[in-house]
């Protein structure tokens, strides 16, 4: 019972921060019909920069951890936006519903990017101080506090989302964009900047998922990419474009690896997955809750 | 034909020329730049051919490494003769694209380009995991028979060569035709009674068949092999050797696949600022020159060389 309560705590923990990252991804694909290669080296800023304002604000200016923490943690979002309209405006306006041109210009991205970040940040992996320490219990699975932080501010996050998605005018306009772009042309929605909307909310997940996961994790230069094909699988399962299907899919491959690593492990766990996605494609060849194709 | 095909007659001076130089030049390293530059135009091709129904095939890379990993299992393991474990590259390759496409030709666009991503890297998992195919070193001793030491190079370019030449055969047969007519609309081949499906498998078979192919080659040129060779990477540089070139002629990726293998040859000792040199190419290509090195020319009405694009 206690192995399961541990295993189930870890599911959320990997799992809300695969929500984040794959919430981001369907966004994008949703608003702009296309894959964001890229979308991991939003992460890996936000986490350098969380890591490395840290190091600085503790070490240096000697401020309290919590609120250098806070600081790294705006600051990190603050520039992932503007990388994130510097590319949208430079790159992925261009490429607007191309498939094959925005996957093009995302692995370019990626390339450029990841080599910017290990000439500035250097290969070493750097892990920052504990912004809240201390353990809990809970029904005899013990957790750090900090883990249990990550997964409430994630779900918030993810309410947040929703709420803006299904609740707001702007969440309508993407919604529509996302359903039929001409038709909400037609009504009036000015695509282009719904989908600048779209690109830099979806940014902004990653950079939110990235500087939390570097509260529990170190940091490398690489750390986005990892999620990359995990979030691809999630989001294929959970069906392109569909919210609820990202949170969905996310929590049944983090549910997968957390319990799949721990019986068998790991690379089973992710041939799992695969096959999942396999067996998935045959009954259902547009995910969980996607729209098929036309 | 080749009184009619100028571009056409070009290419194989070109091939004959490469195959000579493979079996007369005495610098072993410039006839191993000469393979890469056959064996990377070999697997833009085979991306490219895979676009002409539309669809971007990551396990182009997949199915290059389980070529690569077919020969060197049957010529090391099981000591095959060095013409049957290059053999046995295309057919386990093709039985194992005929399925992964049986099931995931269903879907396109978005949703075959991550699932095909996701083989690959799955693939990639499999070696390493997997104790008789040297896990993360990989394997190695996959050599060409003595007696045929000196001819290796040579029968490596006239492999690959025969294969860009069989591809482009294909793309101008009426079922290239037909792969094109699919990439248009497919609702109107199906309308005249055609099996959309069935063809699009036929496509992908077909070019993960001949990438399998060069896959062996690729094992007896190098005699090491390790799962880091077959990442998705790999489909990715090739996408970028087809962009560059341009994705209107088949000509295209071959010139691109030239021009980036011979710049890369400069380019390995940079370090970091090679992915960033990469990366920078890929993205200026892509929003300064859509049509590649091929869309230029055109753009300058070169285009007789090439020969008239089939329709």
């Amino acid at each position: 019972m206690e192995l399961q309560v541990q295993l189930l705590m870890n599911t959320l923990q990997i799992g809300s921060v695969y929500v984040l990252f794959a919430l981001g991804l369907t966004l994008i694909f949703g608003v702009m019909k296309i894959v964001n290669f890229a979308h991991g080296t939003f992460f890996t800023a936000a986490a350098l920069i969380v890591s490395s304002v840290m190091i600085w604000g503790v070490d240096t200016a000697g401020m309290p951890i919590w609120f250098s923490y806070l600081i790294a943690f705006v600051l990190a979002l603050l520039v992932v936006c503007i990388i994130g309209f510097v590319v949208y405006f430079f790159g992925f306006q261009h490429v607007l519903k191309d498939l094959n041109g925005s996957f093009i210009l995302s692995i370019g991205l990626l390339l450029l990017l990841n080599g910017v970040y290990l000439i500035l940040y250097g290969g070493v992996p750097r892990s920052i101080p504990a912004v809240v320490p201390g353990n809990i219990s809970f029904l005899g699975a013990s957790l750090t506090i900090q883990r249990l932080l990550l997964m409430i501010v994630a779900a918030i996050i993810t309410i947040g989302l929703y709420v803006l998605v299904h609740r707001t005018k702007l969440g309508l306009s993407l919604r529509a964009v996302a359903e039929d772009q001409e038709a909400a042309m037609l009504q009036g929605i000015p695509y282009r900047r719904v989908a600048l909307y779209g690109f830099l909310i979806g940014a902004t997940l990653a950079a939110c998922a990235g500087a939390l996961m570097a509260t529990v994790t170190p940091v490398t230069t690489v750390i986005g990419d990892d999620f990359l094909v995990k979030a691809f699988i999630i989001i294929i399962i959970g069906g392109l474009g569909s919210v609820l299907g990202a949170i969905l899919g996310g929590l049944l491959i983090a549910l997968i690896e957390s319990f799949g690593g721990y019986y068998f492990d790991p690379s089973t766990a992710t041939l799992a997955m695969f096959v999942l996605v396999i067996v998935l494609l045959i009954v259902r060849p547009q995910g969980i809750l996607g729209h098929a194709e036309r | 034909m080749l009184k009619d095909n100028l571009g056409l007659t070009l290419c194989i001076l070109i091939a004959i020329a490469s195959i000579g130089f493979a079996l007369f030049s005495g610098d072993p390293y410039y006839v191993q730049v000469v393979i890469w530059v056959f064996t990377n135009a070999v697997l833009a091709v085979t991306l490219r051919f895979v676009l002409l129904i539309g669809e971007l095939n990551i396990a182009t890379a997949a199915f290059f490494g389980i070529g690569a990993y077919t020969t060197a299992v049957t010529s090391t393991i099981l000591d095959w003769t060095f013409f049957a474990s290059l053999l046995a590259a295309p057919v386990i390759a093709g039985i194992i694209s005929a399925l992964f496409g049986w099931v995931t030709l269903r879907t396109k666009g978005p949703y075959f380009l991550l699932i095909s991503f996701a083989f690959t890297e799955i693939v990639r998992l499999l070696y390493t995991k997997t104790e008789i195919l040297g896990g993360n070193s990989g394997m190695i001793g996959m050599f060409p028979p003595m007696a045929l030491n000196d001819y290796f190079p040579a029968i490596a370019v006239t492999i690959l060569a025969a294969i860009l030449f069989a591809l482009y055969a294909a793309e101008r047969s009426n079922l290239g035709r037909v792969f094109k007519a699919i990439q248009n609309n497919e609702d109107i081949p199906r309308s005249v009674g055609l099996n959309v499906i069935g063809l699009k498998i036929l496509c992908f078979v077909i070019a993960s068949a001949t990438v399998g192919l060069a896959g062996g080659v690729h094992a007896y040129t190098n005699s090491v092999i390790a799962p880091a060779d077959f990442t998705f990477f790999v489909a990715v540089l090739a996408l970028a050797y087809v962009k560059i070139g341009g994705e209107g002629h088949i000509a295209g990726p071959i010139i691109g696949a030239t021009i980036l293998t011979l710049a890369g040859q400069f380019l390995h000792s940079f370090g970091p600022y090679e992915n960033i040199f990469y990366g920078a190419i890929i993205i200026g290509v892509l929003l300064l020159m859509p049509g590649g090195i091929i869309g230029l020319g055109e753009r300058f009405k070169i285009r007789s060389i090439m020969g008239r694009n089939p329709r």
